[in-house]
């Protein structure tokens, strides 16, 4: 860091953000039930933002652009790379804006459920956890990867900032496969900071159990207008559309038309009115100013613009850093009434998509529930085709819940009027 | 011109030597791969200029296999005191606790080598280092204001453009391989707002080489304006299985998704992959012919070996519709006991290495594309893919495409749907293809994720081709 402070300070460089972070993270690849490859990574990268302000045709602006310093580079190297970033900055014309003021403190220490604990201590419990729901003899685990990933991250900016803070995940994603009556698998993912083996174990089982009904799934639905029902992860992508939406960057370039104050659920709701709160995830912004939890959207009104502090500048709103975990208030209809026929209960995609520009959803059905006609039949194949903006006022929220990483809130969401292309 | 070895590269060169004899005195086998990759990314948009690094990577790992064993580590800085060290990482590795005790372990034995010795470099025409930052902005601004400049309706304009240069390093008991290698890819987008929705377009440039290789967006920017034009009056696809006449791009995509992850061979090793029960059956139409290769093409996912210190190969995966192997990297074809095809790729050295694809195409046939659209009673023209998602176990295919025009009669009557969601059966698909045109297009804008990480860059393409796809 010395060093780095030392050149900038030789270039004449008087804006700058530091970032320095140390990963040390330890994988295990599972194929079936055996370790396949155990790896550890143990990494530094520290990037160097610079800040260069400079006038253009009477406009005062500031540039900026950033270089990487690695460990072990000599004194002249880290010179030269942050000198090829100042000399670039010169050219990057955006309209000046200010730094945010950062604040200084001691590091954090982690404060999840893996701080001060080996890595292999939490690799093998979360083995342990993950393998625990692979029990039966029909469905099983076809592979996993496990990654115990602990980071030390600071971040030192000439607007006063010197924060750091330690923190460990473990995280990883496994497939299920049911050989039979047709050999299917399905993928997941999962992430927590804590050790939370019964909510791992459990999501495992219920996975296994998809799985399963995806091998009796024979057929895709018929090509229709469908009401759909989408959970979990689905839910977080689908609200990703309002999240995407409100940032400062879309606001200002003009991809979003979303203002402070509108409703942007699109006036009067026949179903559930929208509430989204942002959560911090880590404790300080890419600039070192704290970063705290915010309401985004309030009774489907929007109350929060969101983002880093040139757009910021330029709408007039406070910056906040960038987040990405929401939280949702649950609603008050149970799954059970949620699924009330006729309905198709979408719970796995090849890659549910939302595109924030267009408000279109969709991907390829790897399993769903049709409810019709008394019976609830497996289905598999075809594809959603739907927009957000024909359906946001008739949405349903579950009242069951859904933890994920990046997602609090309502387990599933009832929606009409969604085009499937199937059989 | 020849890409310049990395000098940080060179200069630990004698270290790593070390290094490699130091692991290979301690375990049954040991490799070490060490990487220097730098770049720098360009964009102009309407409201906003940058200049970033691209992707960077500088460090090292090893591979270590220890009483049937494989571990790995990465790490960032090396230095002569620094090797025991490593060496003890690695047997710490070994020896740690970090396996449930019901759970088993594999089995490997060290591959066979051949004593290799490889320098290899690709060329280019314009340094992008010479050129200057500048330059490279002034030059994508004419771009971006060619493009606002030719309708009111046009929202935003953006010109980007990436360069990437990288060495390697490869050591073993029996190899010593070096390679540079430099590409770019670049792009124009447009943006146009209709009512709340935003609608884009994308013509994007790539190849191996320099700065040369962004003339050719000048020629893409009068075309993606007036397809983002055209997007404003577009409608929402009517679901169902049509007759298509796919462009080169979406060729490439159905190539890559379809069949290219499914002939993945760590996927064969898993139980993963439908492939190994059709090898010698038809997959396809006798029509197709289907590459993959780091040395099938010279495109962005051209290399001489790959991370594990396997010379490029061109293999041939479906010879006139019939599938005749998959790609692997070095420890699936330990598993399986077949040989690698150098597709073993890291998304830098701090990761695993996996079964990617490269370059990966389908080989052109004899047709005229006026010919195909002609024989369409009604069908869709499909244009500027954007994502896709395997399904090796059950060949799925989901790709998502910007733009379907509708052809009626044998023309092209001036409607569009989007955005459309292109699905089916893997086989049904590739096996309804009754045209190819006569020229093969790769496109190397685009990475590769397995699963939804780890990402690669990757090439893809074909030829047009007219087949039967179910659409939504």
């Amino acid at each position: 860091m010395e060093r780095i402070l030392s050149a900038l300070k030789e270039l004449g460089v008087e804006q700058y953000v530091i970032t320095e972070k140390h990963t040390d993270s330890l994988e295990c690849f599972y194929v079936k039930k055996n370790l396949d490859l155990t790896r550890r990574a143990d990494t530094t990268v520290t990037t160097v933002q610079v800040f260069r302000p400079f006038e253009k045709d009477g406009v005062k602006m500031l540039g900026d652009s950033e270089a990487t310093v690695r460990p072990g580079m000599p004194e002249g190297e880290i010179k030269k790379v942050i000198e090829k970033a100042w000399f670039a900055a010169q050219f990057v014309a955006n309209p000046w804006y200010p730094l945010p003021a950062g604040v200084k403190g001691p590091a954090k220490p982690d404060e999840g459920g893996f701080a001060g604990k080996p890595l292999s201590e939490g690799m093998k419990t979360m083995a342990a956890a993950l393998f625990a729901a692979d029990t039966a003899k029909d469905v099983f685990l076809n592979s996993a990867e496990i990654f115990m990933r602990r980071t030390d991250t600071r971040i030192l900016t000439s607007a006063g900032a010197d924060v750091g803070w330690e923190r460990t995940d473990v995280w990883g994603e496994y497939v299920c496969q049911c050989p039979a009556p047709v050999d299917v698998e399905t993928y997941h993912q999962f992430n927590y900071r804590t050790p939370e083996t019964a909510a791992l174990t459990a999501d495992a089982a219920h996975a296994l159990e998809m799985t399963k009904a995806r091998a009796r799934a024979a057929a895709a639905p018929k090509t229709g207008t469908y009401t759909l029902v989408l959970d979990r992860e689905q839910m977080r992508e689908l609200l990703s559309y309002y999240v995407d939406r409100s940032s400062s960057s879309m606001i200002y370039q003009k991809y979003s038309p979303f203002q402070l104050g509108d409703n942007v659920q699109g006036g009067a709701a026949a179903g559930d009115i929208l509430t989204i709160g942002l959560k911090a995830t880590e404790p300080y912004t890419g600039y070192g100013a704290p970063m705290a939890d915010r309401p985004l959207v309030d009774n489907g009104v929007l109350k929060t613009i969101h983002g880093g502090p040139r757009f910021a500048h330029y709408l007039g709103v406070e910056p906040t850093g960038n987040y990405r975990a929401v939280a949702v208030p649950t609603g008050d209809t149970p799954m059970e009434a949620l699924t009330k026929e006729p309905c198709l209960y979408a719970v796995a995609f090849s890659d549910f998509q939302m595109d924030p520009l267009s408000g279109h959803f969709g991907g390829e059905l790897r399993l769903g529930f049709l409810y019709e006609n008394g019976t609830v039949t497996p289905v598999t194949g075809g594809s959603v085709n739907g927009s957000i903006l024909d359906c946001q006022d008739r949405m349903t929220f579950s009242a069951e819940r859904y933890r994920s990483a990046d997602y609090d809130g309502p387990l599933a969401v009832r929606i009409e009027g969604v085009a499937v292309a199937g059989a | 011109m020849k890409v310049q070895e990395s000098a940080f590269i060179a200069e630990k060169r004698p270290l790593l030597l070390k290094l490699r004899d130091a692991l290979c005195a301690e375990f049954d086998y040991a490799s070490v791969l060490a990487e220097d990759m730098t770049g720098k990314h360009y964009r102009v948009s309407r409201h906003s200029v940058s200049v970033g690094e691209g992707d960077t990577a500088r460090g090292f790992v090893v591979k270590a296999l220890d009483k049937g064993r494989y571990t790995e580590y990465s790490f960032t800085e090396l230095t002569e005191a620094s090797i025991p060290a490593v060496t003890a990482a690695v047997k710490d590795l070994l020896a740690a606790d970090v396996r449930p005790a019901d759970l088993g372990a594999n089995a490997y034995v060290p591959p066979a080598e051949e004593p290799t010795v490889f320098t290899g470099t690709t060329e280019y025409e314009i340094d992008p280092e010479a050129m200057g930052d500048g330059a490279i902005l002034d030059k994508l601004t004419a771009l971006r204001d060619k493009g606002l400049a030719m309708d009111e309706a046009i929202l935003d304009f953006i010109a980007q453009v990436t360069w990437q240069r990288y060495t390697k390093l490869f050591l073993s008991r029996e190899k010593d391989m070096t390679q540079s290698v430099m590409y770019l890819d670049g792009a124009v987008a447009a943006a146009a707002a209709k009512g709340q929705e935003v609608k884009q377009a994308y013509v994007p440039c790539s190849g191996l080489g320099g700065l040369e290789l962004m003339d050719s967006l000048e020629q893409s920017v009068d075309p993606c304006v007036k397809t983002v034009l055209d997007l404003l009056d577009s409608e929402p696809m009517i679901p169902g299985e049509y007759e298509c006449i796919c462009d080169p791009e979406t060729t490439g995509m159905i190539v890559h998704e379809a069949f290219g992850h499914g002939v993945e061979m760590d996927m064969f090793v898993k139980d993963r992959a439908l492939a190994p029960r059709y090898v010698g059956k038809y997959v396809a139409s006798p029509l197709v012919t289907m590459h993959d290769g780091a040395s099938s093409a010279l495109q962005t996912a051209t290399y001489f070996f790959d991370d594990e210190g396997t010379l490029a190969h061109d293999t041939v995966v479906i010879d006139k519709g019939v599938l005749v192997t998959g790609i692997s990297d070095l420890q699936s074809a330990l598993a399986l006991g077949t040989e690698p095809t150098g597709n073993g790729r890291r998304e830098s050295f701090a990761r695993k290495a996996y079964t990617r694809m490269t370059n990966t195409w389908f080989e052109p046939g004899h047709d005229k594309l006026e010919d195909m659209i002609a024989s369409v009673k009604y069908g869709m023209y499909l244009e500027d893919p954007s994502s896709g998602m395997e399904d090796p176990k059950n060949w799925g295919i989901q790709c998502m495409v910007n733009i379907a025009r509708e052809i009626k009669d044998g023309k092209l009557t001036g409607r569009i749907f989007s955005p459309v969601v292109l699905t089916g059966y893997v086989p049904d698909l590739l096996k309804s293809i009754t045209a190819m045109s006569d020229g093969t297009e790769l496109s190397g804008s685009g990475f590769c994720g397995k699963g939804h990480k780890e990402w690669v860059k990757v090439s893809d393409g074909g030829p047009y081709i007219k087949a039967t796809i179910r659409l939504g």
